[in-house]
């Protein structure tokens, strides 16, 4: 415990927790909303609607700013690795190493070939070569998160390795790729870059709707969003379930300070199946101070029966525990926010139900379109504290069971450390600071429906290839678009 | 025995295999990006912001895909040499933060600059300034990569612990974090602005119409740093033969081989300068990365067989035989594949603009 916690060791913690918090601000949007962008363009192409193409092209801009911000903070997460954790890198090498080499080579340089066709080839390439474009961009970022989840699930329930000479040598690829933690923590990873891009859908409509701005034109977008949400957001909260089992077997003691429970037994020798809605850890990390807790919902959640056994810390000697305040309060978090975005899901289509899912009808409900708003908000909120339940619960351990945390960090001194982590506190707040600013800018202008439907007029300047892009059906013009300000 | 032996040999050849595919990458992503961030450097030099808008949107299709070549050189470090990773990027802590903020900055300044309006020169001074930063800092992690550096196999904490099995196993960077600092490391941060400044000019000449102040401005400034890189690389070349133990082969019994580079070099700066003055922009901008491949290869040559120059050798750094064969069936296929839609991709952005593509805002 004393030597887990020196200053050095608890400062390249603090610095990686960081940067990868501020990176997972961006890629969800990138994963799911590429998706959805791609959708859109379909439906454009498909039924010749003007108005999805007007929905693509608004949501794009965001999109954009969204990944500048992603590929900055990416790019700083690769060097991360090896400096703040270099033997880590070294010993985990072997498969580590490789599965981020495979992410390179199959996700980000498969991206990073098609996302500038993708927002500049306009006009430029056919439209059904920019649709290719926009697939392939939604395809190569959801492998971006196949891969990385992948090597975190690796670090949680490692498999197929054996330690030689410092160093983990594979074994078995099948089994180290196709690890337990990532058969169920990838799908969970990857429901949720969808469950927060439809809520950003979601949230921005409902803040146009809110404000009497393109109602019409928002409210065709937010039919089939509450339509895939009511969808998504149960399947997330059934993962999440499956998830935490998965959890509950491999990293028990991970399972245990996500539930704050302490004692594997109750006084009376029977196991001890109470969940805790509330808890206060004691100092030693050896019981709570004070908890509120139902009895059998634990055992239920973790093993689906009524008085299952559910390993709990004092099975754990004092120098493996994890700290439980965060994984608690962490988990607590997410799990409400999951709920509560199924609720919303579920009012949503109520409203569709009764028929008032229109402009004017839901301008009758201001607080549903408040909440929505909210919600666009929520997800990024969950995705955080998932990983930090994740990540703090793995600890002392970098990879569990096998390596601990201060064993992989670098030589590197406080001073250094402490550089970094300003460094970098300023830079990506600063990053954050401007995508926010410009999200609010470009949703403040709205979406632009007056500019001539790419494809019909070459831009002078832009300097392309093919000017002129063969678009079947001039759909400009139409009256399908009102325009409300 | 004679398995071990096998394996051994295996294992070399996987590795060299890297190696090599390794340099590729660098000089790929130095070919690429060195224009865009010479070009950012440029536009510091430009006093209207539309101007260095012009700038960003002559790249703002291919900005990212170019610098990906740098997460791909990374990836491939830790992937096929996680030993050398591991210890290099300690040593390199400073220089690669700095070269990161600057990478941050640019790549954030590419879509904030469009849609601001108050805060404009600010981004377009992030713009520049990352640029000028990054090639800086990439400049002084090379040169202090080419020096090498100090391990050890102790924990990397100073930590003992009597069951630590990573204890005594593989070495890890033990010096302190200005180690990297040195006059030789920062001459090649100076000579990497000479170089992208010669390379984003030819770039810009090449991107824009030949009528166009900012192509008129451009090309008077590559005809400057084409002098200045010159004389650059001469400094550099004399100052490694002085300080680099591997340089000595350049003067050994293989001097033929590396006479008829020197000359390949010069041939090839010939044809760039003349280019150049002759208005073809195209070939100018071709023959430069013709020698930037020609170095790269005679430096990746000269530090064989080590990946880091009296520190790791190609051998020693590379992952088990086993892990590096799995890399290379798996991997190896998507290289080609991953060059040609590059170059579809830039195919596409290849038509000349004119600063009025800075007024354009999307
Ligand atoms: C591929 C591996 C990987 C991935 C995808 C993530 N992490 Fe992680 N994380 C690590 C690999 C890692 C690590 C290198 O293994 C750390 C550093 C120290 C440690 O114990 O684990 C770590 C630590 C770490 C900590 C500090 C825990 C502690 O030391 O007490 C936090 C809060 C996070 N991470 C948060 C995140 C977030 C928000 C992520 C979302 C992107 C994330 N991690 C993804
Ligand atoms: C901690 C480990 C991680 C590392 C080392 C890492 C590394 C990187 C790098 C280097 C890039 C930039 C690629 C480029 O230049 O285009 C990037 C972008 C990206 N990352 Fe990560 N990343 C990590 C975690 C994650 C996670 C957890 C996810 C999602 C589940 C994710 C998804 C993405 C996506 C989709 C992109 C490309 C889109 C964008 O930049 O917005 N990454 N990452
Ligand atoms: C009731 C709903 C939910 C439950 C029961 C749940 C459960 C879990 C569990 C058990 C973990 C693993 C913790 C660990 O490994 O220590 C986790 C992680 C995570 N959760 Fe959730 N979750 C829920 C909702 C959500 C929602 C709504 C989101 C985002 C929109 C989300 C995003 C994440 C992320 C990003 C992680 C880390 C990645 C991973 O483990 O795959 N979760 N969740």
């Amino acid at each position: 415990m004393i030597i887990e916690n020196t200053l050095p060791i608890m400062l390249s913690r603090l610095d990686f927790a960081f940067i990868t918090s501020m990176h997972i601000l961006w890629t969800p949007v990138t994963i799911g909303m590429s998706w959805l962008l791609f959708f859109l363009e379909v439906a454009w192409l498909r039924s010749g609607n003007e108005k999805w193409y007007r929905l693509q092209r608004f949501f794009e801009k965001l999109f954009i700013v969204n990944f500048g911000a992603g590929v900055a903070t990416g790019v700083t997460m690769e060097m991360a690795f090896g400096i703040l954790y270099g033997p880590f890198s070294q010993a985990v090498g072997p498969f580590f190493g490789n599965i981020l080499g495979f992410e390179t080579i199959t996700a980000f340089m498969y991206e990073a070939g098609f996302i500038g066709l993708m927002i500049f080839g306009w006009g430029k390439i056919g439209k059904g070569m920019h649709a290719f474009a926009t697939f392939n961009v939604a395809l190569s970022s959801s492998l971006s998160a196949m891969w990385i989840l992948v090597a975190n699930g690796w670090m949680q329930s490692p498999r197929g390795v054996v330690l030689k000479d410092g160093l983990f040598q594979v074994t078995n690829w099948w089994n180290a790729i196709f690890n337990p933690n990532f058969d169920i923590g990838f799908p969970h990873m990857w429901i949720a870059t969808l469950e927060l891009s439809l809520f950003f859908f979601a949230a921005v409509s409902a803040w146009f709707i809110l404000k009497n701005r393109n109602a019409d034109l928002f409210t065709t977008l937010l039919k089939p969003t509450l339509l895939a949400l009511v969808v998504i957001t149960p399947l997330q909260i059934f993962l999440g379930d499956e998830l935490g089992r998965e959890v509950a077997a491999d990293q028990p003691t991970s399972l245990a300070a996500m539930e704050g429970h302490y004692h594997t037994y109750l006084p009376n020798g029977k196991f001890n199946t109470g969940w805790h809605i509330i808890a206060i850890p004691n100092s030693k990390n050896d019981g709570n101070v004070f908890a509120i807790t139902i009895p059998h919902v634990l055992s239920l959640l973790e093993t689906h029966t009524l008085n299952g056994k559910v390993t709990g810390l004092d099975h754990f000697a004092y120098k493996d525990r994890p700290d439980v305040w965060v994984p608690f309060y962490a988990f607590r978090a997410m799990v409400a926010i999951g709920f509560f975005l199924f609720f919303m899901a579920l009012w949503g289509n109520w409203l569709r139900l009764q028929g008032q899912l229109n402009a004017a009808g839901l301008r009758r409900h201001p607080w549903f379109l408040r909440l929505l708003v909210l919600s666009g908000f929520l997800p990024y909120l969950a995705v955080w504290t998932g990983w930090w339940t994740r990540e703090i619960g793995r600890q002392p351990w970098v990879v569990y069971g096998l390596m601990r945390t201060w064993q992989g960090v670098s030589h590197m001194g406080v001073t250094a450390e402490s550089a970094w982590f300003i460094g970098y506190i300023t830079f990506e707040l600063m990053v954050w600071g401007g995508a926010w600013y410009f999200f609010s800018r470009i949703i403040q202008k709205g979406p632009d429906l007056t500019s001539p439907v790419i494809g019909s007029a070459p831009s002078e300047n832009a300097g392309g290839g093919l000017a002129q892009a063969s678009f079947a059906k001039p759909t400009f013009g139409k009256p399908t678009l009102e325009k409300n300000r | 025995m004679d398995h071990i032996d096998q394996i051994l040999r295996i294992h070399s050849a996987l590795s060299t295999f890297w190696w090599i595919l390794l340099g590729l990458f660098f000089v790929i992503y130095i070919v690429l990006d060195g224009a865009d961030l010479g070009a950012g450097v440029f536009s510091l030099l430009l006093k209207n912001e539309n101007d260095r808008a012009a700038i960003m949107a002559s790249m703002a299709g291919t900005w990212d895909a170019n610098e990906t070549w740098l997460v791909v050189a990374g990836g491939v470090i830790f992937g096929a040499f996680p030993l050398v990773y591991g210890s290099t990027f300690n040593y390199l802590m400073i220089p690669l933060m700095f070269a990161l903020w600057g990478i941050i900055s640019r790549a954030v300044a590419f879509e904030f600059h469009v849609h601001a309006k108050g805060s404009r020169k600010f981004w377009g001074l992030m713009f520049g300034l990352g640029s000028l930063i990054a090639a800086f800092f990439a400049g002084i992690a090379l040169g202090a990569t080419l020096l090498g550096f100090p391990m050890s196999t102790k924990n990397a904490q100073g930590i003992t612990s009597s069951a630590d099995p990573f204890a005594n196993t593989v070495p890890h960077f033990s010096g302190n974090a200005l180690s990297f600092l040195s006059p030789f490391s920062i001459w090649t941060g100076i000579g990497a602005v000479i170089a992208g400044g010669l390379a984003g000019t030819l770039y810009l000449c090449a991107r824009f119409k030949q009528e166009d102040p900012i192509y008129q401005k451009a090309h008077a400034w590559a005809t400057g740093f084409s002098y200045l890189a010159l004389l650059a690389v001469v400094i550099t070349l004399v100052w490694s033969y002085a300080i680099m133990p591997d340089a000595a082969k350049w003067t050994g019994s293989g001097w033929f081989g590396w006479l008829v580079l020197l000359l390949a070099i010069l041939f090839s700066a010939y044809k760039m300068m003349t280019a150049h003055a002759a208005h073809r922009d195209f070939p100018a901008l071709l023959w430069c990365g013709l020698i930037v491949v020609l170095m790269w290869g005679g430096m990746w040559a000269t530090n064989y067989p080590y990946i880091v120059p009296q520190t790791w050798t190609i051998d020693a750094g590379g992952n088990p035989a086993n892990d590096l064969a799995i890399l290379t069936l798996f991997m190896t296929g998507f290289v080609p594949v991953m060059i040609m839609y590059n170059a579809y991709q830039l195919w596409v952005f290849r038509h000349r603009i004119t600063h009025l593509a800075g007024y354009e805002s999307h």
